[in-house]
């Protein structure tokens, strides 16, 4: 076997974006995917998988690997994952092993928003977007169809603007009304666009950075950071240089890549848990019921390959996933779940 | 007679004191259950919108209380001197009449400590005419009252577990047939005298709330007491928490030590939760072996949207790691543990970081770099 086919993967599955990184043993990148999570998580990560030994073959080892984003658990229990961290920590490790002294990291994806703030590389303080959206690629995403462009277009067209106009950024309900308003007027559309851009960077600005002490080097990282438009306008709100990473749109991966060189790599001799690259093939099945055992009808999801249970969660008491991992499944759920309820 | 008390808001502050006033009267109270999915979503139908998470719990809770002669459901204008309660527990009971099932008598009494014993006398004893109870007999229920709540008081501390506590003092606000007793609660002075008299302590089959592992991270979790506790709402915060550090609680911090954090304020606090919180959150602030903290809110609580600035202020100023969170209805629980472990990973990254000196002086760090 080759030398430098040995890689380490890092998966962040994400609300809008399941990404995979492979890193050689060097800290290179060996390839980087980015697709779309489009609701299906399960069937993403196996496609994911089978593109990557498409491209790396059958003979290549898998050292490690590390898991992260919303449904990092999901993508754990499914790939035998060796680390699983939050979406903070791996977008902090990501950045600053890219530059060591990077002291802002600004992430917008597809459904929420963050800001983390490093000194000498540790994380000292963060902040998520609340329960508002309105700071995030969809409404991007929302507000590019509703304007009849591509999205890809979005940042090009707001540079060519001359004069941007202001629109009300707080809400994004307001922001809608507020951009109508101006179309109506007969403002061009790239002064809208720009509008746009400088509307969502006060919005994370004040939502998300507020009280952080922002200094550079500042990261933009994230699926948001492919619009020049948005970087622009938080260079002039910033009056810094804002870094656009090589690799922006799959740093979370990049990160739980780097988390699980750092975990088997700090215990010589273990092995790691991922389940093999023939993944793809296996089939997988998620599957939900009500416990019936309380008041509180939690929606308990199951995992099985083949048929045999992998894990289970979504209890609030812990009986199912506790019991989690027995040979029995779904099949013979159902008995235990009349047998405790009753 | 059975007396409804539905579990939310006061209930956590206050129910002691009424427990043991009933109890003296020889009136049953009856607790509605610990919430779950059905209370909060009757809650969520019966209250109004715009109000917080809380009082939407309590019309819950209120519509959660089956076979009581009344519904009690006081209005508590201030329960000390120079202070108020939110203003959210003043509009009680009249802005939840429309949870309280049709036909169920409710109870209210309005208490006002801010006016001194006498008139929260004058109006228990109105209260009391309603139960056909005499002068006499309310005075002596509300002196048992104030023994409970001492009693519950006295029981907070480290290692206060407050579910083991107040299932106590509901176990004992049942049992008519007892003599008319205080509960037998442990109180923090007397855990500390049996754990310093080496004489082992029953063991609870819970997680420990104090273990003695000095490298446990010591987080503090500040907020309202029906926040903090109500952990249906909170996504069982406090028991996540513990599972990887030793946790402060408000309730943890007395009375005088709030009243002498609070120098520094240009102005007082006017309402008494806000007052404790941010008394507490200061000396959280400035305790050196507290590593971080957490301010649980929730979504449209007024008073919280100024102690929370205040609170993280210090926090800043001590270079405290400090995040807030916010709680509204749902129930997913992936962005708490999120933000939880995100947290908690970085009050941890740091330590290593900056050399963990250990009060004890035993390893001190040559790379130790003070902030």
């Amino acid at each position: 076997m080759l030398v430098d086919d040995k890689y380490f993967l890092g998966v962040d599955v994400g609300s809008v974006s399941t990404n995979m990184v492979l890193l050689r043993p060097d800290n290179t990148v060996k390839e980087a995917l980015y697709l779309r999570t489009q609701g299906r998580p399960m069937q993403i990560i196996q496609e994911g998988i089978k593109l990557l030994r498409s491209k790396i073959g059958k003979s290549a080892e898998i050292m490690g690997v590390g898991a992260t984003g919303s449904a990092r658990q999901l993508a754990a229990t499914l790939l035998g994952a060796d680390v699983v961290k939050n979406e903070i920590t791996a977008h902090a490790v990501a950045a600053s092993r890219v530059n060591p002294q990077v002291q802002t990291i600004l992430e917008i994806g597809g459904q929420d928003s963050k800001i983390i703030i490093l000194r000498d590389g540790v994380v000292s303080d963060f902040a998520m977007n609340t329960v508002c959206a309105a700071g995030t690629g969809s409404f991007l995403d929302q507000q590019a169809s509703r304007l009849g462009i591509k999205i890809e277009e979005f940042g090009p067209l707001a540079l060519e603007a001359k004069n941007p106009v202001r629109i009300a950024g707080r809400c994004s309900v307001f922001a809608e009304s507020d951009m109508i308003h101006k179309q109506q007027l007969g403002h061009s559309l790239p002064d809208i666009l720009a509008g746009l851009c400088q509307a969502m960077v006060r919005n994370y600005l004040n939502n998300v950075g507020k009280n952080k002490d922002i200094k550079g080097p500042i990261f933009f990282q994230g699926g948001v950071a492919a619009n020049p438009g948005i970087c622009k306008a938080f260079e002039e709100e910033l009056g810094q240089p804002i870094i656009v990473p090589e690799n922006y749109d799959v740093m979370g991966a990049l990160g739980a890549a780097y988390l699980a060189q750092e975990k088997v790599g700090s215990r010589p001799g273990t092995r790691t848990q991922f389940r093999g690259l023939d993944l793809g093939e296996t089939h997988f099945l998620a599957k939900s019921f009500d416990c019936t055992g309380c008041a509180n009808r939690c929606e308990v999801v199951e995992i099985t390959q083949d048929g045999r249970s992998l894990a289970r969660w979504g209890d609030r008491c812990g009986k199912w996933s506790v019991a989690g991992v027995a040979d029995t499944a779904i099949s013979g759920l159902e008995q235990k779940e009349e047998q405790q309820g009753a | 007679m059975r007396i409804g008390f539905p579990r939310a808001l006061y209930y956590f502050d206050h129910f002691p004191f009424w427990a043991g006033f009933f109890h003296r009267l020889g009136i049953e109270v009856v607790t509605s259950p610990a919430t779950h999915r059905q209370i909060m979503e009757q809650g969520l139908k019966k209250a109004s919108d715009e109000t917080c998470l809380p009082l939407k719990l309590l019309a819950g809770h209120i519509q959660a209380l089956k076979d009581v002669d009344w519904i009690f459901l006081p209005r508590i204008v201030s329960v000390e001197a120079d202070t108020y309660t939110c203003p959210k527990f003043l509009g009680i009971p009249e802005s939840l009449l429309p949870a309280v099932p049709p036909g169920m008598p409710v109870l209210t009494v309005t208490l006002n400590w801010r006016k001194g014993k006498r008139q929260v006398l004058k109006d228990l004893e109105v209260l009391g005419a309603q139960l056909s109870q005499d002068k006499a007999d309310i005075r002596k229920a509300f002196n048992e009252g104030l023994e409970w709540q001492q009693r519950y008081q006295d029981t907070m501390g480290a290692g206060w577990n407050f579910e083991e506590s107040i299932r106590e003092i509901e176990r004992a606000a049942k049992d008519l047939t007892e003599s008319a007793k205080v509960p037998t609660l442990v109180t923090w002075k007397e855990r500390m005298f049996a754990k310093m008299s080496s004489t082992a302590l029953k063991p609870t089959a819970e997680l420990p709330i104090v273990d003695q592992n000095r490298d446990r991270l010591r987080i503090a979790l500040v907020g309202h007491s029906y926040l903090t506790h109500e952990s249906y709402a909170n996504l069982n915060l406090l028991r996540k928490l513990r599972e990887k550090a030793n946790v402060e609680l408000v309730q943890n911090v007395n009375q005088e030590e709030v009243e002498t954090n609070l120098s520094g304020l240009r102005k007082k606090l006017f309402w008494s939760h806000s007052k404790q919180i941010f008394g507490a959150g200061n000396k959280f602030a400035e305790d050196q072996s507290v590593e971080g903290i957490i301010y649980l809110t929730c979504f449209g609580c007024g008073t919280d949207s100024m102690v929370q600035e205040l609170v993280s202020r210090r926090a800043r100023e001590q270079h405290k790691p400090y995040m807030v969170i916010t709680l509204d209805e749902h129930s997913g629980e992936a962005g708490l543990v999120t933000r939880l472990e995100a947290f908690l990973d970085m009050v941890e990254r740091r330590r290593v970081h900056e050399g963990y000196v250990s009060t004890y002086g035993e390893c001190l760090d040559r790379d130790s770099n003070a902030l």
